[in-house]
């Protein structure tokens, strides 16, 4: 999920602890934030610290002038071939930044079936990730390497690369001799750990122990938000070396669910904070509250959406670039 | 009924003007009206609300649709700062500034049918509910929004090289700029709030030369010692864009505007960033739009509060002007709501011939001298409310303002002038922190 889904997560998990709201109201904000840091932090420590520090044995950086993308897809079937072999290899794929908001996207599929890695270049898009329009380079071979390994996929099979930091992997021989590939090997590994979110909450439980409540409350709500997409995360680190996989009910940046989350959170919030008012001017129901402030505006949505849609010819609109490779 | 339609339209014709101009805020106009008037009640003219309060809104609604003209138009920023700016300004050096204009302006008609049509009937029953249970638990709300301001602003370097430290600072530089200017412009809120250096007699206007130097001033100067040139426009009438697409901009900047307008301090930037990251819409179009939505929503939002029925909550400047000349009465309501729409409507309308003006304009005067035409303004308007006093402060600011723009980081830390101030005196510890400051 997005950080404003986690990080609101969080926000909500701290309102349903009795003496983060009794705090509140007498001015202390701390249980609160607490709530926020805690359910963005795994993602921070992943985005902001650890991927900068994570070392790849081999880095894939295309030139800009030259679109050629077959020695891209001799690396990455190389980098399995060694894998095979019984070396575990870490591969990045840089990006290519062509100015201050344009960026060159390619495509990288690796296919277990055929053995072969298959590479192709793609329209600019700005960093919003939005094709511009007529970018395709006129000539767009496809690269294809092939590889002597029995590939398992462990993520997608077709990694795009575009904008800011390009995606790695590592891949490694497991005990029946097949090459793995794990996708960002960096992310949601020992930052996405239970044990993790434990520790942090007994150290925090030193000052107090309903601070360690909250954090660890946060924490887990991150991981289960997580485990609800593809990737999923290393859940009880140090004990599992591995990820656990996503149950692939959607994609962290789908804006149905992010959304979604994001609202529940703040009537959860809402909610929280009336129940805990003594003696309410106003008097609200759980059932009548959430028919409301969710249901029937989420309904009235729905169908606007599709009505309009409807008028105007029955597709919504994509933003995805039709090419792959 | 003539006269408060004519005072609306005389608002709205007034804000063209001002809306043209590019970091001239629309609080500041009001803050002289409001004196204005002040100077007219106390020579004995009394002036009356069926036309002044037409008036002020149609101030504040057609400037808040019309000033989306010199933030796509009048900010042609240098190949490396265009990262930090909206994607309305890519319009604009792709040649497509116009149709930029006109669809940020489409987002704002849809604030204003939101503000008519919806916000409008069902704010007396729920806004009071909402500000009851909220009321108690602003601090910590604030607290939570200067934390995922902080938190969540993307690292934009180290993304090639070698593994390590080298990587690491390179990415963090943009992540430390923000912090940094998000503390340096804390203390100068601290440093106003407590013993600011402007006069008592203009108190008014106290934050007025900060929040020049820090928003106004750097655009200013960037613009005026950009090297871009600006590609030839392109007027294509046809935006692009449908029903469903006008929808989701009109959720996420109707969240954002409306979060903003509700709580207090949160400004319709915040409300922004807040709204987009919450929506996750990734197309731009929706984006430009949304914005739209979200700065008319927050701004004659904020303003059309005052008026509701069992509300009348003051949030904004514009409220704050109008709540020293004035007491809302229930009728006002009615008023206020028909006047955002005529002034809503008649701002639209006037939108594509103001555009395409300024775009001949720009043909004839090159958008630096617009630039520093407009600086020599508001450096004129600062010196003559605040004098001495009030250009030094801006001359701070504009140096705590520049630091986003160098470094590339959010300009929205600037915020921090009025974030990080008043969440600490809600939360009660204001004072004690002015006092390790030596503020007391």
């Amino acid at each position: 999920m997005k950080g404003i889904a986690h990080f609101i997560s969080g926000v909500a998990v701290a309102s349903f602890c009795p003496w983060a709201v009794e705090a509140a109201q007498n001015g202390n904000a701390v249980y609160f934030v607490l709530g926020a840091v805690a359910g963005i932090l795994p993602d921070t420590i992943d985005f902001k610290f650890y991927r900068f520090f994570y070392p790849h044995d081999v880095r894939v950086e295309p030139c800009s002038e030259q679109l050629d993308p077959q020695p891209i897809a001799d690396q990455v079937a190389a980098a399995i071939s060694a894998a095979a072999e019984g070396t575990p290899i870490t591969l990045k794929l840089s990006t290519i930044k062509l100015s201050a908001d344009n960026w060159r996207q390619y495509r990288v599929g690796i296919d277990p079936g055929e053995g072969e890695v298959r590479v192709q270049f793609g329209p600019v898009v700005s960093t919003g990730q939005v094709p511009q329009p007529d970018s395709l380079p006129a000539d767009r071979p496809v690269g294809v390497s092939k590889f002597s390994a029995t590939v398992k996929q462990g993520y997608e099979p077709v990694c795009t690369v575009d904008i800011f930091d390009g995606p790695s992997f590592l891949f490694k021989r497991n005990e029946v001799g097949e090459v793995e590939t794990d996708f960002l090997p960096w992310h949601r590994n020992w930052s996405h750990s239970l044990v993790i979110g434990a520790l942090l909450a007994g150290l925090a439980s030193l000052v107090t122990w309903k601070a360690g409540a909250v954090i660890f409350g946060a924490y887990v709500i991150h991981i289960i938000e997580d485990q609800l997409g593809h990737m999923g995360s290393n859940l009880f680190f140090p004990v599992t070396k591995k990820r656990a996989p996503g149950l692939k009910w959607m994609h962290s940046g789908d804006a149905l669910p992010n959304f979604t989350t994001v609202w529940l959170c703040c009537l959860f919030i809402f909610w929280n904070i009336y129940a805990a008012i003594e003696n309410p001017v106003y008097h609200l129901g759980f059932i009548r509250f959430m028919m409301i402030a969710m249901v029937i505006p989420f309904a009235i949505f729905g169908l606007l959406r599709w009505l309009l849609i409807r008028a105007d010819g029955g597709e919504p609109e994509t933003l995805s670039t039709s090419w792959d490779v | 009924m003539i006269l408060p339609a004519v005072a609306v339209l005389a608002g709205t014709v007034l804000a063209c003007f001002l809306a043209i101009l590019p970091g001239l805020h629309i609080y500041n106009v009001m803050g002289l009206v409001a004196m204005l008037l002040y100077a007219l009640n106390g020579g004995g003219v009394a002036s009356m609300p069926e036309v002044t309060i037409p008036f002020l809104i149609g101030l504040v609604t057609g400037w808040s649709v019309l000033n989306t003209i010199p933030s796509v138009l009048l900010g042609a920023p240098d190949e490396s700062a265009i990262f930090t700016v909206l994607p309305g300004q890519k319009y604009l050096m792709s040649g497509r500034g116009y149709e930029g204009v006109m669809m940020i302006g489409a987002g704002s008609l849809v604030g204003v049918f939101m503000l008519v049509f919806i916000i409008g009937p069902l704010a007396p029953k729920f806004l009071p509910v909402l500000r009851c249970v909220l009321n108690p638990h602003l601090h910590w709300i604030l607290w939570v929004i200067i934390t995922f301001i902080l938190i969540t602003e993307w690292p934009k370097g180290g993304n090639w090289g070698p593994a390590g430290w080298r990587k690491f600072f390179d990415a963090w530089s943009t992540l430390g700029a923000g912090l940094l200017t998000f503390m340096l412009s804390g203390l100068l809120g601290f440093l106003l709030l407590y013993r600011s250096p402007v006069s008592v007699e203009n108190a008014f206007q106290n934050i007025m030369p900060a929040f020049v130097g820090l928003f106004a001033i750097p655009w200013c100067l960037l613009n005026a010692v950009s090297g871009a040139e600006v590609p030839k426009q392109i007027v294509r009438e046809d935006l692009n864009i449908n029903g469903d697409l006008l929808l989701r901009s009109g959720i996420a900047g109707g969240i954002g505007g409306g979060f903003a307008a509700f709580f207090p301090v949160v400004t319709g930037g915040v409300g922004g960033l807040l709204a987009g990251h919450a929506t996750a819409q990734r197309d731009e179009r929706i984006f430009m739009m949304s914005q739209g939505v979200s700065k008319t929503v927050y701004y004659t939002g904020a303003l059309m509060l005052f008026f509701v029925p069992g509300l009348y909550l003051t949030r904004g400047g514009g409220a704050w002007i109008i709540r020293g000349l004035y007491t809302p009465r229930t009728c006002d309501f009615y008023l206020a709501l028909g006047s955002i729409a005529l002034s809503g409507a008649v701002s639209f309308l006037l939108l594509s011939p103001l555009t395409k003006w300024t775009l001949k304009l720009m043909k004839k005067v090159d958008y630096r001298w617009i630039s520093v035409f407009a600086l020599a303004i508001i450096v004129a308007l600062v010196f003559s409310i605040t004098r001495w006093t009030g250009l030094f402060v801006m001359i701070v600011a504009t140096g705590i303002g520049l630091l986003p723009v160098l470094f590339g980081s959010r300009r929205l830390n600037c915020l921090g002038m009025l974030l990080l101030p008043i969440a600490c005196n809600m939360s009660g510890i204001g004072e004690p922190v002015a006092a390790f400051l030596g503020l007391l």
